[in-house]
C-alpha cells in the first residue's frame, strides 16, 4: 500500500521503478453472478463446485526503469489490466513478486466516481484522500484539476449525471495533475472528444520526465509508437515480446492478423 | 540501488503487517471525516430541514410505539415514554451502523478496484455517519427526559463508557456484516428482518425487568440485550448499571469486534478479486 504524498523521492534516469518478477495471477470467482447465501446453501447437499478460477497471468518478469515510457499492448482479456492492478497493490499477486519503487497513481486509480451521488468535487477530494494525499495538497492541485477537465460548473453537479466523456475527462486529469513517481494510464482517454484527447495527449508528452515512469495501456498502437520507447505485448497472461515499439507492434499485427488501418489507430 | 518501496507478494490468509496498516489507516484518516461529511450532506443534514428530519423521525417512530404499547397495555407512564425514546435512539446507533456497514464495500466497489487503500476505512465511515447521526438525538433525549420530569443524577456519567461500549459493538457489527456481505450478497436484502428481530428482542418496548425469568435466561445470546438495558437504568432511572450488565455488553462488544477485525483484516486484499 502506498500514499501517494509517502515518497517524494528523487529519482534518476535508469534507476528502477517496477520490478516484476515471475509474476502469476489466478481470479477465484463464483459461477453465480452474485455469490448469495442462498445459493450456497442450495449447492451443499450435491457438493457441485461454486467457483470457477481464470489465470490471468502466468510467469511474467518485467522491468520499468525511470525515465521509460512502457506501452502494454495485447487484445482483450490478455491481463493488461490485471497486470497493472498487481503493480498498483490492488490485488494481491497469486505467485512471484513486485517491487514498486515510487508511488504509483493509475487512471480512474484515484478512484474518481466511486459514489455517483456525489458531486465530482467530492469525488475528486475522496479518491484523493484514499489515495493518501493530505487535504492541503488535493486543496492546492484542485483548481489545476477542475481547469485541466474543462468541466466548468459541472464540477459540482452529481456524477450520475455526467456522461462517460466527462467522467473520463475528471478521471484523466486526476491523474494528469497529481503527478507521481508513476503514472499508469490504462485506456482511460477513449471516451474523450478529439479537443480533450489531444490535450491529454500533449500533457502524456509533457510528463515524460526522466524522473517518472509512464506504463500506457492502449489498443491505439499509433499512440502507442508516438509515446512510448518501449513495448511488451501481452497474450493470454504471458509474456509474448518486449522491445522497441516498431518491432513490437509489428510482430502483435502479423499475429493478430491485422493491417494497418484506420480502425486500430483511431484511439488512444 | 535503493530499498524496495513496497513488495507484494501472494495472499497469504492472516493479518496483513499491523504497524504499517495503522500508519495507513491514520494517514488516511481525512477521508473518514471528508466521506462522513459528504454522506450527510447527501442526505441534507446540511439544511435545518435535514436535521430536523433526522430527530423527528425516531421520535415519530418512538411515539408509534408508545401508542401500541398503550393500545396492547392498557397502561403506560413518563419512565415508560423515556425509556422507549432513550433505548430506541442508541437501538439506531447499532442499527444505523449495520445498514451504513452492509453496502460499504459492495458500493465501493469503484475505489476498491482502483486504489490501494486500508479497506477497512469503509465500513468506519459509515459508523461514524452513524455516530453523527446518533448526536442530535441525544440531545433529545435528554430534552425529553427533563420535559417528563424524570430524575437526574451524577450516576447519569455511566452513559460515557456506555456509549464507548455502544460504538465498539457498532464498529464490530459493521466491519463484520461489510466483510460477510462481500461473499453473500442476500445478507443486505436479510439485514432489514435482522434488524426488526432484534429490535424487538431488546429491552425497547419493554423494560428488562419486566420480563419473566425464563424468557430471560436466553436473552443473555442477545449481544445488545443488556447494553441497552444499562442504558435504560443509567439514562432513565438514572441508577447505576449492574456489574453484569457491563460485564455481558463489553465482552460481546469486543469479541464482535475483534472476530470482525479479524475476518475482515485477513481477508481484505481478496475483496478487490471478489467484487
Ligand atoms: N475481477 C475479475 N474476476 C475474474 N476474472 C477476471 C477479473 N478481471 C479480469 N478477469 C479475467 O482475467 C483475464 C484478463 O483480464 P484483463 O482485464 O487483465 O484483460 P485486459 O488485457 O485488460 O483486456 P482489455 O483489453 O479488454 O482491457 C480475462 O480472462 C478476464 O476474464
Ligand atoms: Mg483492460
Amino acid at each position: 500500500m502506498i500514499s501517494l504524498s509517502d515518497f517524494n523521492h528523487e529519482h534518476s534516469r535508469g534507476s528502477i521503478a517496477v520490478s516484476v518478477q515471475d509474476l502469476g495471477l489466478t481470479y477465484t470467482t463464483s459461477i453465480e453472478k452474485k455469490p448469495t447465501l442462498k445459493a450456497r446453501l442450495k449447492s451443499l447437499g450435491r457438493g457441485k463446485k461454486h467457483t470457477r478460477t481464470v489465470k490471468a497471468l502466468n510467469a511474467i518478469t518485467l522491468d520499468v526503469h525511470y525515465g521509460t515510457v512502457l506501452g502494454i499492448i495485447g487484445s482483450n482479456g490478455a491481463g493488461k489490466s490485471s497486470l497493472m492492478r498487481v503493480i498498483s497493490g490492488i490485488v494481491p499477486p497469486t505467485k512471484g513478486r513486485v517491487e514498486v519503487y515510487g508511488s504509483v497513481s493509475t487512471l480512474l486509480a484515484l478512484g474518481v466516481g466511486f459514489n455517483p451521488a456525489m458531486t465530482g468535487r467530492e469525488n475528486v477530494y475522496l479518491g484523493g484522500l484514499a489515495a493518501g494525499m493530505s487535504q492541503s495538497e488535493i486543496d492546492e492541485k484542485f483548481e489545476a484539476i477542475a481547469d485541466f477537465s474543462e468541466l466548468g460548473e459541472a464540477i459540482d453537479a452529481p456524477m450520475r449525471t455526467y456522461s462517460s466523456g466527462m467522467f473520463a475527462r475528471l478521471a484523466f486529469s486526476v491523474a494528469a495533475i497529481v503527478e507521481p513517481d508513476i503514472l499508469i494510464v490504462d485506456e482511460a482517454l477513449s471516451t474523450g472528444d478529439a479537443k480533450f484527447k489531444e490535450k491529454s495527449l500533449n500533457r502524456m508528452k509533457e510528463l515524460r520526465t526522466a524522473d517518472r515512469a509512464l506504463i500506457l495501456v492502449s489498443h491505439a498502437l499509433a499512440t502507442i509508437e508516438d509515446l512510448c520507447n518501449e513495448v511488451i505485448w501481452l497474450n493470454q497472461g504471458q509474456l509474448m515480446a518486449r522491445g522497441k515499439p516498431a518491432d513490437v507492434i509489428a510482430e502483435y499485427q502479423k499475429f493478430m492478423n491485422v493491417r494497418k488501418s484506420a480502425s486500430s489507430d483511431e484511439d488512444v | 540501488m535503493s530499498q524496495p518501496v513496497v513488495v507484494y507478494e501472494p495472499f497469504k490468509a492472516g493479518l496483513p503487517p499491523m504497524r504499517e496498516y495503522l500508519r495507513q489507516l491514520r494517514h488516511r484518516r481525512g477521508f473518514i471525516s471528508e466521506f462522513a461529511r459528504s454522506e450527510l450532506r447527501e442526505q441534507n443534514f446540511g439544511s435545518i430541514f435535514g436535521q430536523l428530519w433526522l430527530v423527528l423521525n425516531p421520535l415519530l417512530l418512538s411515539g408509534v410505539y408508545f401508542l401500541l404499547i398503550y393500545v396492547i397495555g392498557g397502561t403506560s407512564d413518563a419512565t415508560r415514554f423515556g425509556h422507549l425514546t432513550s433505548t430506541l435512539f442508541l437501538f439506531y446507533l447499532i442499527a444505523n451502523s449495520l445498514t451504513g456497514g452492509v453496502k460499504a464495500i459492495t458500493s465501493g466497489q469503484r475505489l476498491i478496484l482502483n486504489t490501494s487503500f486500508p479497506r477497512i476505512m469503509l465500513p468506519l465511515s459509515a459508523v461514524v455517519v452513524a455516530i453523527f447521526r446518533f448526536i442530535p438525538t441525544l440531545v433529545v433525549a435528554l430534552v425529553i427526559h427533563a420535559i417528563l420530569g424524570l430524575p437526574f443524577s451524577w450516576q447519569m456519567l455511566w452513559a460515557f463508557p456506555i456509549l464507548l461500549i455502544a460504538i465498539v459493538m457498532s464498529l464490530g457489527m459493521a466491519i463484520l456484516i461489510s466483510c460477510v456481505n462481500v461473499y453473500f450478497r442476500d445478507i443486505s436484502s436479510m439485514l432489514p428482518y435482522l434488524t426488526r428481530s432484534l429490535l424487538y428482542l431488546s429491552p425497547i418496548l419493554f423494560e428488562a425487568k419486566k420480563i419473566s425469568s425464563s424468557i430471560k435466561q436466553y436473552e443473555i445470546v442477545n449481544p445488545i440485550f443488556y447494553l441497552l438495558d444499562s442504558w435504560s437504568r443509567v439514562m432513565v432511572h438514572a441508577e447505576a448499571p449492574t456489574a453484569k450488565g457491563m460485564l455481558h455488553a463489553t465482552i460481546f462488544a469486543f469479541t464482535i469486534f475483534i472476530i470482525g477485525t479479524y475476518f475482515f483484516l485477513s481477508r481484505e486484499r481478496d475483496f478487490a478479486v471478489r467484487l
